[in-house]
């Protein structure tokens, strides 16, 4: 009996032992599933699909969320998945976040391909515009703004202006993006959406203010009136602002001072700068220290097209430090460098030794350091940078090496001080067996002789002379046609001038200048065909300089050799060429011309001396040609750096001859700085090191009131328990605080707006902050960005604020009535 | 107007994830792939592309903005951000550069491995950083870790077994940490760590360049302080520095109160979680001269280069030979990890080298305690793709000599080597600034933390012949 039971009872074991074995196998299978990869939803095969609807309709959240993996597996490898839209959509509301989160991305893909079938969930979003976790509203409206259907253009409007007025910042800052999506949609709602926007710039939180700039850019960027008021203010919030909303708002600053603003001047007897104006320029100097090159950028901007000269310089440090943070960054900032180096040099002359090449720059680096580095070729380091171009003309880069061997042309034409030592550089370079670079300075040396020469004074031609005869007899060594075809010109051009001391030459032609023609000659049928334009007309101009010539004899054999090859020449341009000189020599030696119609040619014979004057004279001295950019390229624009200026880049508005009166820059907000004296001298009473460390603090994050969440019981509680609390609450919860802060305060107002409550949190905080004055600990903990006296003393401001709501009881949402209510503390 | 989006590519040139883009078209994003692919292609090395290609308006009447791509290569993976419209090309490299930090933050590397594995972590963080509008929404990581979980074992063993964790961590009970409740943008609520502790590490990077008669052309020293943070809390530190005259051209987190540091230069912060980098600097030697703009002075800034090289480069027909000597001028610090390099231009081959270990430095015992005697630890390697021939020496005792001897051979008549030898090395437990740390103050807090700071500096030197 009991061997039976014991018998039954290891049977059960055992199979029970097996079942947990097989459950714990399959979900460890799972497991291992999922944790090799995610990438298996990429790599899995189409044939998978047919589950997915089944899955997206299952009970299932672990079924669901494959199936929402799987279509975004699908999406990413560029299939159209629009099909299960419906499936999809069912799913808008699961309370599962990360399923949620997928759909919302799906949602988002597919609103503006399938407008029509994304109506279906408008119901679902609104719903979740109401959702308590800010998450789930800002998704919702991202949502919402991206279905292309002009249809639904009130709801937008409607829902954004819900979410302008969200306690969450971050929802303020989604609705705030939403609102130039909704214009593109459909612009007959711009009157409300301004207003959206009006609403949205009186935002306390640093957190949105930078997508009320995008907004305001997209939307009514004419509307700069709106801005007056608030100028002052958006300067001073400025350092709080993330980083990318410190580039929107510095452009549109600085578009509001080259509109609005009084130009400044620099005058002898002092200079001239707006207050306001200065305000800005101050308050965007610490920019200068973000690690964010498109933040320095836009500060840069800022002095640039709205500061003094004088001030120019505090951005050239800033700059020179973006060179080496990424070779990206790098190669946009040179770009930028070029255009400012091209107005004023002296701000980088200093530190030009940041510009030298290294050798893992890429190769837009290289040119363009080269770019800088002559700009900011001086008398005084002339010597190093030269040095510099000498090295670098050894690069492996061959467009490096043309472009600093032309560089050093530049130099010598830039201080002509240099040149006897940059002509000897680039003799030097012409011995080299690199291609390149003897091409390169060849050509550079033809500009700089032909210079020379043409300025003619004695002792310079000298040397360009030498010059001449030392290139003419190197001829077999230089190759590159061009470089050739340039030799050879030089050598027809310059065979006259012969000075005693180059000796050798009987009259009028050098003795090296008849080498050459019997050398090119001979390899004329192999010679590219610039070449051979340039030996038909080297032989000619021969012939004209040697009249009673030793050589003559030779010459003129040489010379029916050339034109007779090359009048068979196979190409076009040859022939005419030689047909054209020889009968420009009719006159002179009529042997070179075709002898069948000699005698029947008419019209005029040139002369000796004519077909001279025909052949040297009135050659055009080459200038090596600068770097075309041009002049109206604006600092921080694509096309300072694609070098192509397209329609649609932004025009920076001209100073107005007067700025607008600045007395419409007054706005509620300043007024109370008028009270400055006596904030002050509560000041050292409130006092302690804390609030000296708070007050030294300048990026603080107190008194952002809709950032800071304070504790439950803000209102009511003593000094102390404030302080002691507030430091617990940093957690608080912010719904929870403004129910309690509400029914506190028995505000029955249904229909207030939440805007509202926002003010009274940051009077809330404000008063609280001043009453709990003596814990130090909480005080530079709420870090009362102080060191600006303003902000401190704004929470004076708001405690009166406060007072007079409480007074009042009444509410303040926009703008009118908060104006309204600053002429009320003024009456005081 | 903006950023339109991102796409990464795999080191195939196969975009393996893209952004959802606003746009009228969809050919648009397949276009700038497209672009980058074909520049790829044409480039004989990866240098000499343009970081910002331009595109001509696709379709003139639909479109009429020409737009352009901006890309980063990183790793295996290559980002490409598209603009139009009139945009700062900064801002896009900017952004990028955000994006591949937090993705390194969310998965430790960055390969199109991981991204592959992870595939739905990046498309949520897709929407989060970026609106669909061309703007950057969130991008602080400490934020973005409350609305986007990274990957952990943890996390996929409950979604294995069905618990849900994320909706109770974000909707229900624990909204005290939920996302945007934190009134620091950059650091979460309510953090706690059993051991409080942070650290310091003081990176410094050397460049310079040196001539061939062996003086310094120009050197720069730029430095960053990179932090890891682990402590509870929301601890206000103050770090002061003994010497802080040496750092110019700071930049700063958005944590650092830039008038403090004004003031009186001390960095007043409250950091965030984990690691960051809290600001980098330039290293001035002459700071301690009145006026850093003067250009007198910028001949005094030149910053000992801690390595000498003798080089010795016969080119003749078809080959050439070479002699190269490097020596260490450090007297107490070993130069670690060097990496020797000399680009030998197109059609080299044929390489044949010798290494040696010259006289100096005999009896030092390096970190590891075994005697660094002989050749060992030297190698020697060439790349023909690049024509890159690499010496690595794995550690270059104080004062001691190595050389490499050999030849080469070119298919071209003339052979090209680069001008400039470059020479990498790191030095642990080193700073060319001697920057030094006076003390660390955390207030706001009970706890003492455990504080820790070390310096590393590395190296390039481009040395011209």
């Amino acid at each position: 009996m009991s061997a039976e039971y014991l018998n039954t009872l290891t049977e059960n074991a055992s199979r029970l032992g097996m079942r947990l074995q097989e459950t714990l196998s399959e979900h460890t299978r799972d497991l291992a599933l999922t944790r090799s990869s995610a990438a298996i939803y990429l790599d899995g095969a189409d044939d998978k699909k047919r589950n997915i609807r089944k899955q997206l309709d299952s009970n299932s959240d672990r079924e669901k969320l494959d199936a929402m993996k799987r279509l975004i597996a699908l999406i990413s490898k560029g299939r159209n998945v629009s099909e299960y839209f419906a499936q999809v959509v069912k799913n808008v509301a699961s309370q599962n976040l990360e399923i949620r989160k997928l759909v919302y991305i799906y949602l988002l893909r597919y609103a503006e391909q399938e407008p029509d079938l994304a109506l279906l969930s408008i119901n679902t979003f609104q719903k979740d515009l109401t959702d308590s976790n800010p998450l789930i509203r800002a998704m919702a409206l991202r949502v919402l703004s991206g279905i292309r259907v002009p249809m639904i253009g009130s709801i937008v409007v409607l829902a954004i202006k819900k979410c302008a007025a969200d306690v969450s910042p971050y929802v303020r800052k989604v609705a705030a993006l939403a609102i130039p999506k909704c214009y593109e949609l459909d612009n007959s709602h711009l009157p409300s959406l301004i207003e959206i926007i009006t609403t949205l710039l009186q935002d306390r939180s640093p957190l949105s203010i930078g997508s009320v700039a995008v907004a305001f850019e997209a939307v009514c960027p004419t509307r700069l009136d709106l801005i007056h008021q608030r100028y002052r203010r958006l300067c001073k919030v400025l350092l709080d602002v993330d980083e990318w909303g410190q580039v929107e708002l510095l452009n549109l600053l600085l578009r509001y001072a080259r509109t609005m603003l009084p130009r400044p001047m620099t005058k002898p007897e002092g200079n001239e700068i707006d207050s306001d104006l200065k305000l800005l320029l101050d308050s965007c100097e610490p920019l200068f220290q973000s690690r964010n090159p498109a933040v320095v950028l836009a500060a840069t901007r800022v002095f640039w097209y709205a500061g003094l000269p004088s001030m120019h310089i505090k951005f050239a440090g800033p700059l020179l430090r973006l060179l080496h943070t990424s070779k990206e960054v790098e190669r946009v900032v040179l770009s930028y460098l070029l255009v400012i180096t091209r107005v004023e040099t002296t701000l980088f002359t200093p530190h030009y030794k940041q510009f030298f090449l290294f050798s893992d720059d890429t190769r837009q680096v290289k040119t363009q350091k080269i770019k800088v580095l002559l700009r900011l070729l001086t008398f005084d380091n002339h010597q190093a940078i030269l040095r510099e171009f000498i090295d670098c003309a050894d690069d492996v880069d061959d467009q490096v090496v043309s472009d600093s061997i032309h560089a050093i042309g530049r130099c010598a034409n830039l201080v002509p001080e240099s040149t006897q030592q940059c002509l000897s550089a680039l003799v030097t370079m012409i011995k080299s067996n690199n291609d390149v670079m003897v091409s390169n300075a060849v050509l550079v040396i033809k500009n700089l002789v032909q210079g020379q020469l043409s300025s003619s004074t004695t002792h310079r031609s000298t040397s360009s002379i030498s010059i001449i005869s030392h290139l003419a007899r190197k001829i077999d060594s230089i190759r590159h046609p061009a470089a050739r075809a340039c030799v050879i010109w030089l050598v027809g051009q310059y065979c006259s001038i012969t000075e005693s001391s180059a000796g050798g030459g009987s009259e009028g032609i050098a003795d090296w200048a008849p080498d050459v023609l019997r050398k090119s000659a001979k390899s004329f049928i192999q010679e590219d065909v610039i070449v051979k334009l340039q030996i038909i007309i080297l032989a000619a101009k021969l012939l004209v300089m040697s009249t009673q010539s030793t050589y003559s004899k030779t010459l003129e054999l040489l010379s029916s050799y050339v034109f007779s090859l090359a009048r068979y020449d196979p190409n076009n341009d040859v022939r005419d060429r030689a047909r054209m000189i020889a009968s420009l020599l009719a006159g002179v030696y009529p042997s070179l011309g075709d002898e069948q119609n000699l005698e029947e040619r008419k019209g005029v014979v040139l002369r000796r001396e004519q077909v001279k004057v025909v052949l040297f004279n009135g050659k055009a001295e080459a200038v090596d040609v600068d770097e075309k950019d041009e002049p109206n390229v604006l600092l921080g624009s694509l096309s300072a750096i694609t070098g192509r200026s397209s329609l649609t880049d932004r025009i920076l508005p001209e100073w107005l001859e007067k700025g607008v009166g600045s007395s419409l820059r007054d706005s509620p907000d300043d007024v109370p700085v008028v009270v400055v004296p006596t904030a002050f001298g509560s000041g050292p009473g409130r006092g302690g090191p804390g609030s000296v460390a708070g007050g030294q603090s300048k990026r603080g994050f107190g008194n952002q009131p809709d950032v800071l969440a304070p504790s439950g019981s803000s209102s009511g509680s003593g000094p102390g328990g404030a302080g002691a609390k507030k430091a617990n609450g940093w957690t608080a919860d912010l719904d929870k605080f403004y129910e309690e802060s509400s029914s506190e305060e028995e505000d029955d107002e249904e229909d207030e707006d939440e805007e509202d409550e926002d003010e009274e949190e940051g009077e809330e905080e404000g008063s609280e902050e001043s009453e709990s004055g003596s814990g130090e600990e909480d005080e530079s903990n709420s870090g009362s960005r102080g060191g600006s006296d303003g902000e401190k003393v704004k929470s004076e401001e708001d405690e009166e604020s406060h007072d007079n709501t409480t007074r009042t009881g009444t509410g303040h949402t926009t703008s009118p009535r908060q104006e309204a209510y600053a002429e009320n503390i003024w009456d005081k | 107007m903006g950023l339109d989006g991102i796409i990464i590519l795999d080191n195939m040139g196969r975009p393996i994830i893209q952004s959802g883009f606003r746009s009228s078209s969809t050919a648009y994003p397949l276009l700038h792939i497209d672009t980058v692919n074909k520049a790829l292609q044409k480039a004989a090395s990866p240098k000499e592309i343009d970081p910002v290609l331009y595109i001509a308006p696709y379709n003139t009447a639909d479109d009429p903005k020409p737009s352009a791509c901006c890309h980063v290569e990183c790793g295996d993976i290559r980002m490409l951000c598209p603009i139009s419209g009139d945009v700062d090309p900064l801002t896009a490299f900017a952004f990028m550069q955000t994006f591949i930090d937090i993705l390194r933050e969310y998965f430790g590397t960055l390969s199109v491995a991981t991204l592959r594995d992870n595939f739905d972590v990046v498309y949520q963080l897709f929407e989060e950083t970026l609106d669909a509008g061309g703007h950057p929404l969130t991008t602080s990581s400490n934020a973005l870790r409350d609305i986007v979980l990274p990957p952990s074992l943890l996390n996929k063993l409950l979604n294995v077994t069905g618990a849900n964790l994320t909706s109770t961590m974000n909707s229900g009970l624990g909204h005290a940490s939920g996302p945007f409740s934190s009134p620091i943008p950059w650091r979460k609520a309510g953090i706690r760590h059993a051991n409080n502790e942070i650290y310091f590490d003081i990176c410094e990077e050397l460049k310079a360049i040196v001539n061939k008669h062996g003086t310094t052309v120009t050197s720069i020293v730029r430095g960053k302080v990179e932090a890891n943070s682990k402590l509870s809390g929301t601890p206000d530190c103050l770090l002061t520095f003994t010497n802080s005259k040496v750092l110019s051209d700071c930049a700063f987190h958005p944590c650092v109160r830039l008038q403090r540091w004004t003031r009186d230069r001390a960095l007043s912060f409250v950091p965030p979680d984990g690691r960051f980098t809290l600001f980098d600097y330039r290293y001035s030697p002459s700071a301690i001269m009145a006026n850093p703009n003067d250009a007198a002075i910028s001949a005094r800034d030149n910053v000992a280069i801690p390595l000498a090289l003798k080089t010795n480069i016969d080119a003749e027909d078809n080959g050439a030979s070479f002699d190269v000597t490097l020596s260490s001028r450090l007297s107490t610090h070993a130069l670690e990890n060097v990496e020797v390099e000399l680009c030998l231009g197109q059609g080299a081959g044929g390489i044949k080298c010798a290494l040696s270990r010259g006289l100096g430095g005999g009896g030092f015992i390096n970190a590891s305690g075994r005697s660094a005697e002989g050749t060992a630890g030297a190698s020697w390697s060439y790349d023909s793709e690049t024509t890159v021939l690499q010496w690595r020496i794995a550690i270059v005792p104080p004062s001691s000599s190595w050389s490499l001897r050999g030849s080469f051979t070119t298919s071209a008549r003339v052979p090209r080597p680069a001008h400039a030898i470059v020479v990498r090395f790191e030095i642990s437990s080193h700073t060319f600034s001697a920057l030094k740390v006076d003390q660390l103050k955390v207030t706001q807090e009970q706890y003492k933390p455990y504080k820790g700071v070390r310096g590393r500096s590395s190296g390039v030197v481009e040395w011209r012949w």
